[in-house]
């Protein structure tokens, strides 16, 4: 039997946290929680303690005169983490500004000590530490260092049985501070503005004991509190994912709910495939996603809509809305510009799970990149890549939109560079028929299955798309400007 | 009746100046009891939001009331809050005892809403209901019926 000890690990009660610490804070640990004003700080300590605290566990949060105490009660009551039943009972603020000015560190460790065996707090923050070290710069010779101070403070802290929480602003890179060496855990967050948009990051820097996520998380603060989305880790098909049990690449298809498009991709879209729809503005990939979420629950497969784009009121853009409205198709809609993709990855997990759904739709790539902030742009690619991996992982199957510039020089699919991790794509174009603009759409690839090759017409009814018959009596279509060649067959004049 | 919080609040402030001034009091029992009171106060505010906080309010709370009672204002600003106290509990002493039960239930009111205006009626009433006495129960069968 191991006699080897045992670190309980506290649920964080911070959505995301505990992921990416690795399964949660270890109790009785040292943890700093670092970054620039108004990163969030504060929220996510306060967020971690109402989470925590109870009657048998008490905490006590040092306020050190940073913010003024009445603010920081004004501000933080106003998340709904904040629980006021807990305040005095089994949360204590003690405000240590006083003893600051007054006094020296002595008396300050002295105070905090005093505080401590009065409660017996399972939990400690401080708030904030880098107020403790310009104070320290006040502090007349004679009286102990600020170092001397953490190194006391680390000391006490261990001596206590309480998990311990320093908060405070990233001090220069040049002051390379002993507290960073104390700390068994090190978690930093900052915000970024980039342009118009401000996207939070965090970032553990280090636990001890625990593998935990690497990397920048976004996160945001809302009322409800701070939440994280972790990125998603590309699994490695190894110990928790073998590819034989994952009967995601079965032999089953999808129907698409287009009539004669399944046949044209070889049998219907296999399952678990993701399917890129590229085509200009108004050749119909929306209606051709409706029209796979709308045949999915008529056989019962849920599914879920991510959509960017602003959708004007058609009679099958209702067919989708009361889709939606009856539950029977979740949906992401997103305006704003400051998204990270794994955000969005993230609720659209959790809703796949939600929805237990089996067809999904990005409509579109193009309204995606721009819903996601400057900052992310310039990994889009990456984290689409990312995205796939999960939504792969999930044994969804999914169709994005792409649009796509109308340009008859070069056969483009999407602007990402996307096309080579969809395993199918579906092309639609104008083309020039007699003045006129007709509609055509080509199956370009499907991974590892026959499909059509044809060129086929169609046409955007009420009903929905109705796809013609190939088109024959025309040549150079991906060029815009067909001309008509002579055909002996009856399929001349192949109208949809 | 009072229903609300803040009414609640006034009614127990004022039950608490009563029961600690006595039966009938004179202007110096009052000032005496007031003096308790913000004693209490300060104790249950300081460790929370500091002792600079609860002066800050204080003033401003002092200040507030002065404009009704104007021989209230104290000339010559940045004073220590206990000497500040000393001062109010003289100048309470010199009054009638109503005014200086109406001054000093005034002045804790405002000092109250002004709490309450920044941190909420409930943070307030958590931190500074032990303060004030509870109503007794032959009163309450009084309100209950």
């Amino acid at each position: 039997m191991s006699k080897k000890v045992i670190i309980h690990r506290l649920a964080t009660g911070v959505p995301g946290l505990d992921a990416i610490l690795g399964g949660g804070l270890p109790e009785l640990s040292f943890n700093l929680i670092v970054g620039p004003p108004g990163s969030g700080k504060t929220t996510l300590a306060h967020q971690i303690m109402f989470a925590l605290a109870t009657k048998e566990k008490p905490a006590l949060f040092f306020t050190v005169l940073g913010e003024p105490p009445l603010k920081m009660l004004r501000y933080q009551q106003q998340f709904s983490f904040f629980d006021l039943d807990k305040v005095n009972e089994s949360i204590r603020f003690v405000n240590l500004s006083d003893d600051f000015v007054t006094g020296n560190f002595d008396q300050v460790l002295a105070r905090i000590t005093r505080e401590v065996e009065n409660v017996s707090p399972a939990l400690v923050f401080v708030d904030s530490f880098r107020s403790i070290m310009l104070e320290a710069r006040h502090q007349p010779a004679g009286t102990i260092s600020p170092q001397q101070f953490v190194q006391q403070f680390g000391i006490m802290l261990s001596s206590w049985q309480a998990t311990t929480f320093l908060i405070g602003e990233y001090e220069a890179e040049s002051e390379h501070h002993p507290v960073y060496t104390v700390a068994d855990g090190l978690l930093s967050l900052e915000q970024s503005v980039y342009r118009n948009s401000m996207v939070r990051k965090i970032q553990v820097l280090k636990m001890r004991g625990q593998a935990t996520s690497p990397g920048m998380h976004t996160f945001r603060i809302t009322s409800p509190g701070v939440e994280i989305f972790p990125a998603p880790i590309v699994r490695r098909d190894t110990v928790d994912g073998p590819i034989t049990s994952r009967p995601l690449r079965s032999k089953t298809r999808v129907a698409m709910g287009v009539p004669r498009l399944d046949e044209m991709l070889g049998g219907g879209l296999p399952s678990g495939y993701s399917l890129l729809v590229a085509g200009p503005s108004g050749s119909g990939k929306t209606i051709l996603a409706t029209a796979f979420l709308a045949e999915g629950v008529r056989r019962g497969e849920p599914g879920v809509i991510v959509a960017f784009e602003q959708t004007p009121s058609h009679s099958w853009v209702r067919t989708l809305d009361d889709l939606i409205r009856a539950g029977q198709i979740g949906l992401i809609n997103t305006r704003s510009l400051d998204l990270s993709i794994d955000e969005i990855v993230q609720h659209l997990t959790d809703l796949i799970f939600q929805m237990k759904a089996t067809r999904v739709v990005i409509d579109s790539l193009s309204g995606f990149e721009l819903a996601v902030a400057p900052a992310f742009r310039d990994d889009f690619r990456e984290s689409l890549f990312r995205m796939f991996a999960v939504l792969s992982n999930l044994g969804v199957t999914v169709l994005m939109t792409s649009e796509l510039e109308d340009r008859y020089i070069d056969l483009r699919f999407s602007p990402y560079g996307s096309a080579f991790l969809t395993d199918a794509i579906i092309v639609q174009r104008y083309i020039e028929v007699e003045s006129h603009l007709q509609r055509v759409m080509a199956v370009v690839k499907v991974r590892a299955s026959v499909h059509s090759t044809e060129i086929r017409r169609f046409e955007i009814t009420e009903e929905g798309i109705v796809i013609g018959d190939p088109v024959l009596d025309y040549e150079g279509i991906l060029g815009g400007q067909p001309t008509r060649v002579k055909v002996s067959s009856p399929a001349e004049g192949g109208k949809p | 009746m009072p229903t609300t919080d803040s009414e609640l609040r006034r009614e127990a402030i004022r039950r608490t100046l009563a029961r600690r001034a006595g039966g009938t009091p004179d202007a110096s029992s009052v000032a005496k009891a007031t003096l308790g009171i913000w004693h209490q106060v300060s104790a249950r505010l300081a460790p929370v939001i500091g002792a600079r906080g609860v002066d800050a309010l204080f003033s401003r709370s002092l200040q507030l009331t002065s404009a009704a009672f104007p021989w209230l204002a104290i000339i010559g600003e940045n004073m220590e809050s206990a000497d500040l106290l000393a001062n109010i509990e003289t100048r309470l002493a010199w009054r009638e005892p109503e005014t200086a039960l109406e001054v000093s239930y005034t002045l804790l009111v405002t000092f109250t809403e002004l709490m309450a205006t920044l941190i909420g009626e409930s943070l307030t009433g958590r931190l500074l209901d032990p303060v004030w006495v509870p109503p007794s129960p032959a009163s309450e069968k009084e309100a209950g019926s």
